[in-house]
């Protein structure tokens, strides 16, 4: 009875353990599953992120200068006290997007574009810019392609813009960054008035 | 149908837990280490990998992009010890390969730090460097002669060095060769 018993009590406790299994292998399939998927929501839905906070309420073509870091600024945690920030947003469903930029040779400038998600599509200094002057447009394929388009329809001895980059982006809402840099704190002021022409504009679609 | 519940709810609990597990800790896999300072330069790449995109957008963070520059954070000197604002620090280095590179400090929340001076940092233009380009700066609350790096009255603070226009590339394994200043602690108060 005893040697009996205790093998059929093992046999019961395995058979229950294996029944267990497809349950555990459920919560581990929809565990991992929501894990990935909060993660990869988490960027488009997050309140604070930097696209809701910097860029999100901006009128289309509007540059919104950023406020100077300071010790009573909580909303510019970590930034730069030399760095002057200016943001725009771009939606392409309205059109693409252009953004100029001139530097002044002196004061370090660099122009970001990014996705709404916070993924950084283009980033560029004023040193890899043709004569330190920055003029990109930013569209979609769609976009890109009517442009070729259209300009395969016209004389083919039409001069091409060529100081010009063309991003395509692979999402139509973002917004893009322009850091301008103080050499010395004194001059962040200054520097900010200056603002190295920045421009931000939607342009016609192409028909 | 209880059984279903309870895988329902069990996966639900493990899911959530795992991601705020995994977006408590540091942005990204992608670390950089030079001794005190550590970078991570694949938050302004456009290859980021998911769990530094969630960790960025959670925290508000607009990093720099790769090519506009490099950013470092130190939190504890050569030692290993963290940073205490009741102690100066002599922060010494040769000349950064980059256009500007500017240091500052932070409260351990970001904002930047209230000092006796009213400066916020320094940047390489403003600099006293050495014949050869060696340059040496105090971080303390009492001014010092030469380069000063103001400190606040919070106790813990973080420093922020940043290479704009840097000649090394993130993408590299350039970062054997940079090298960035040394954290040395001197007296405490």
């Amino acid at each position: 009875m005893s040697v009996a018993g205790a093998r059929a009590r093992v046999a019961a406790g395995l058979d229950r353990a294996i029944s267990l299994v497809p349950w555990a292998l459920a919560v581990l399939f929809g565990a991992v599953a929501l894990h990935l998927l909060t993660l990869l929501a988490l960027p488009a839905l997050a309140p604070g992120s930097a696209y809701r906070r910097l860029a999100a309420g901006l009128p289309l073509g509007e540059i919104r200068l950023l406020p100077r870091a300071t010790p009573e600024h909580a909303d510019a945690a970590f930034s730069d006290p030399f760095a002057v920030v200016a943001v725009c947003r771009f939606d392409l469903s309205k059109g693409p997007q252009r953004l100029r930029a001139t530097a002044d040779g002196d004061h370090p400038l660099s122009v970001s574009v990014r996705l709404a998600d916070g993924a950084v599509i283009y980033s560029g200094s004023d040193a890899q810019a043709p004569r330190g002057r920055f003029n990109i447009l930013i569209v979609t394929r769609a976009q890109a392609d009517a442009i070729d388009a259209a300009q395969d329809d016209q004389d083919e001895d039409a001069p091409p813009a060529s100081d010009e980059l063309r991003l395509i982006s692979p999402r139509r809402k973002g917004f893009a960054m322009f850091r301008l840099l103080a050499l010395r704190e004194g001059e962040v002021e200054s520097v900010a008035a200056q603002r190295a022409g920045f421009q931000c504009s939607v342009e016609k679609p192409p028909s | 149908m209880r059984p279903l519940l309870a895988v329902a709810i069990a996966a639900i609990g493990l899911g959530l837990a795992a991601t705020v597990i995994v977006l408590s800790g540091e942005p990204g896999f992608e670390r950089v280490q030079l001794g005190p300072w550590t970078s991570y330069p694949h938050l302004g790449a456009p290859d980021i990998d998911p769990y530094a995109r969630a960790a960025a957008a959670l925290d508000g963070l607009a990093p720099l992009g790769l090519n506009e520059g490099l950013a470092f954070v130190a939190r504890t000197d050569d030692s290993g010890a963290a940073l205490d604002s009741r102690c100066a620090y002599r922060i010494s280095g040769s000349d950064l390969p980059a256009r500007l590179w500017t240091l500052a400090a932070y409260r351990a929340d970001g904002r930047l730090q209230t000092n006796l001076a009213g400066r916020q940092g320094l940047s390489s233009a403003g600099l006293l460097r050495a014949a050869g380009g060696d340059f040496v700066i105090a971080a303390a609350r009492e001014a010092r002669p030469g380069n000063w790096l103001p400190l606040g009255r919070s106790r813990s603070f973080v420093l922020a060095l940043r290479l704009y226009q840097a000649s090394t590339s993130a993408l590299s394994s350039a970062y054997d060769g940079l090298s960035l200043p040394a954290i040395a602690r001197e007296a405490c108060s």
